[in-house]
């Protein structure tokens, strides 16, 4: 069985309150919005670009999905805060435009305090902060660490300050799942207005890696392409693929329950059907089949569908050799045959891997993409790997008819997350 | 090193460390010093006056220090 208990089959299949998302927004390389994001992904824009902002120059990979600075540091200045450290930074710009297009604020009214909880995930926090601290030690001394280091680099700064800033007095906690942490972040977003425990959750994800005492680890572990061409470089799914290409952003989404949406009036953009979480428990980096396969079914048992109902997939999809062949098997295994008739993309050739923010960015993607019943191309999928063998979407979006849709987010540590979503 | 020296050198520091939400250049020595900073930005104030001035102290050592004028003075002790 890829799964057991009776107690979890019952606690899956039981009826419980509907969870809608209301409002969304990102940072990310292709945009600072989600319909500057959203053009883009449908024009095949590539985010990937050479890395500026430090010595690169012996680095195997010196190109990566990063975010305008100064269209961040505008962004920043447009909702009234000072840059702090560039994952919060990202983080406030995403759950701003949560919050407003969700209505839960207003541009320009005064804040009162509200009963929604803050979740977000991040696989590495604070790391602008973590380094500077470090530099300033290993260059100074310990007299030359600021105190404030603490509240800056302490891992839950993220939820803390947006519900500091946005008033915000539901529980507010950061989940760290290496690449799947927003999406768990989402799911236990999804999990806590089902269950009733609050009405309204605003989560997602954020993650900044491009400083140099973080971004050199990466480029040491050897699994980031090496493609001379920033444009080529990232192939997920593709024969040719020879590594990932790692970005930088934040996604947030507001996820309430049914009844609060309709009853105030809420715009409801999408639905979430289901929600599966499981871990490999086999290698700290290479992925297990079995173990996201047990995620997807999951969720499928909670959506209450067939394999044959999901209109497309959200893969993961990160172009190492080793996810991309392991989540088409998986897929395989928990979909069946019916895999074969399902679209599947990755976002990742269009704006990098954002480790703990992707599954939240990728995720109002795929609302998006619900929305308007179309998916964004499939960037630099050149030459499908025959080992990966799905129903790839090609160089051109496609119009889909079905109004749901899976993502996938499988991370590091053999953390998987699958969210399934239904048109609003 | 005169009592507006060492305000207008503060002032000057903090704008370029840009650590603090403060409008430098409405403070005067009047200012009180709680109306610029609270418990935890306190400590960004004394790390930005420690790096500046080359000086080390602790915020216990502050007793009486109210205004930015006190706070000049209580660095004037200690400047060399």
């Amino acid at each position: 069985m890829l799964f057991a208990g009776s107690g979890m089959e019952l606690y899956l299949m039981g009826d419980r309150r509907r969870v809608v998302i209301t409002g969304m927004g990102v940072v990310s390389a292709l945009g600072l919005d989600i319909q500057t994001l959203w053009r883009n992904m449908l024009d095949g824009k590539n985010g990937i670009k050479p890395i500026t902002t430090f010595d690169v120059s012996q680095y195997k990979t010196p190109y990566g999905g990063t975010v305008d600075d100064e269209q961040l540091t505008s962004a920043l200045a447009e909702i009234g805060i000072k840059p702090v450290d560039r994952t919060l930074d990202m983080a406030y710009v995403a759950a701003h435009q949560a919050l407003l297009q969700s209505g839960l604020i207003k541009e320009g009214a005064e804040r009162e305090h509200q009963d929604v909880a803050t979740v977000f995930g991040t696989g590495v926090g604070s790391t602008y902060s973590i380094y500077a601290s470090a530099a300033c030690y290993f260059e100074k001394g310990m007299k030359a660490v600021r105190p404030t280091t603490v509240p800056r680099c302490m891992a839950n700064v993220i939820s803390s300050q947006i519900s500091i800033r946005y008033k915000l007095i539901g529980a507010n906690y950061v989940m760290v799942s290496a690449c799947a942490s927003s999406t768990l972040a989402i799911g236990n977003a999804f999990r806590m207005v089902r269950d009733g425990y609050i009405d309204k959750v605003l989560c997602g994800g954020s993650d900044a890696i491009f400083n140099p005492g973080y971004y050199c680890s990466w480029n040491n572990l050897g699994v980031m392409s090496k493609n001379p061409d920033p444009e080529k470089a990232c192939r997920p799914f593709d024969r040719d693929r020879d590594g990932c290409v790692l970005g930088e952003g934040a996604g947030a989404l507001v996820v309430e329950s049914m009844e609060s949406a309709i009853g105030r009036g809420a715009t409801v953009l999408a639905e979430i059907i289901g929600y599966g979480e499981s871990s490999d428990s086999t290698h700290i980096t290479t992925p297990s089949v079995e173990g996201q396969a047990r995620a997807i079914v999951m969720a499928m048992k909670m959506a209450k569908i067939g394999a044959g109902e999901i209109g497309f997939v959200n893969a993961h999809g990160t172009a190492t050799r080793a996810n991309d062949s392991c989540e088409a098997g998986s897929m395989r295994l928990a979909l069946g045959d019916a895999v074969d008739s399902i679209p599947v993309s990755s976002n990742k050739s269009f704006f990098g891997h954002m480790l703990g923010a992707s599954g939240a960015v990728e995720m109002v993607v795929t609302v998006l993409g619900l929305q308007a019943g179309r998916v964004p191309p499939s960037r630099n999928l050149d030459n499908p790997d025959p080992a990966c063998d799905l129903n790839f979407v090609g160089p051109e979006s496609i119009a889909v008819s079905s109004p749901v849709a899976m993502k996938n987010s499988f991370g590091f540590g053999g953390n998987n997350g699958v969210i399934i979503l239904r048109k609003g | 090193m005169t009592k507006q020296e060492i305000i207008q050198r503060l002032r000057d520091a903090m704008k370029a460390s840009g650590e603090l939400d403060v409008n430098w250049d409405d403070v005067t020595e009047s200012t009180a010093i709680n109306s610029l900073v609270d418990s935890l930005s306190i400590l960004d104030l004394i790390f930005e006056i420690q790096q500046e001035f080359e000086i080390e102290f602790d915020a216990e050592e502050m007793i009486g220090v109210d205004t930015v004028g006190d706070l000049a003075d209580f660095l004037a002790k200690r400047i060399q």
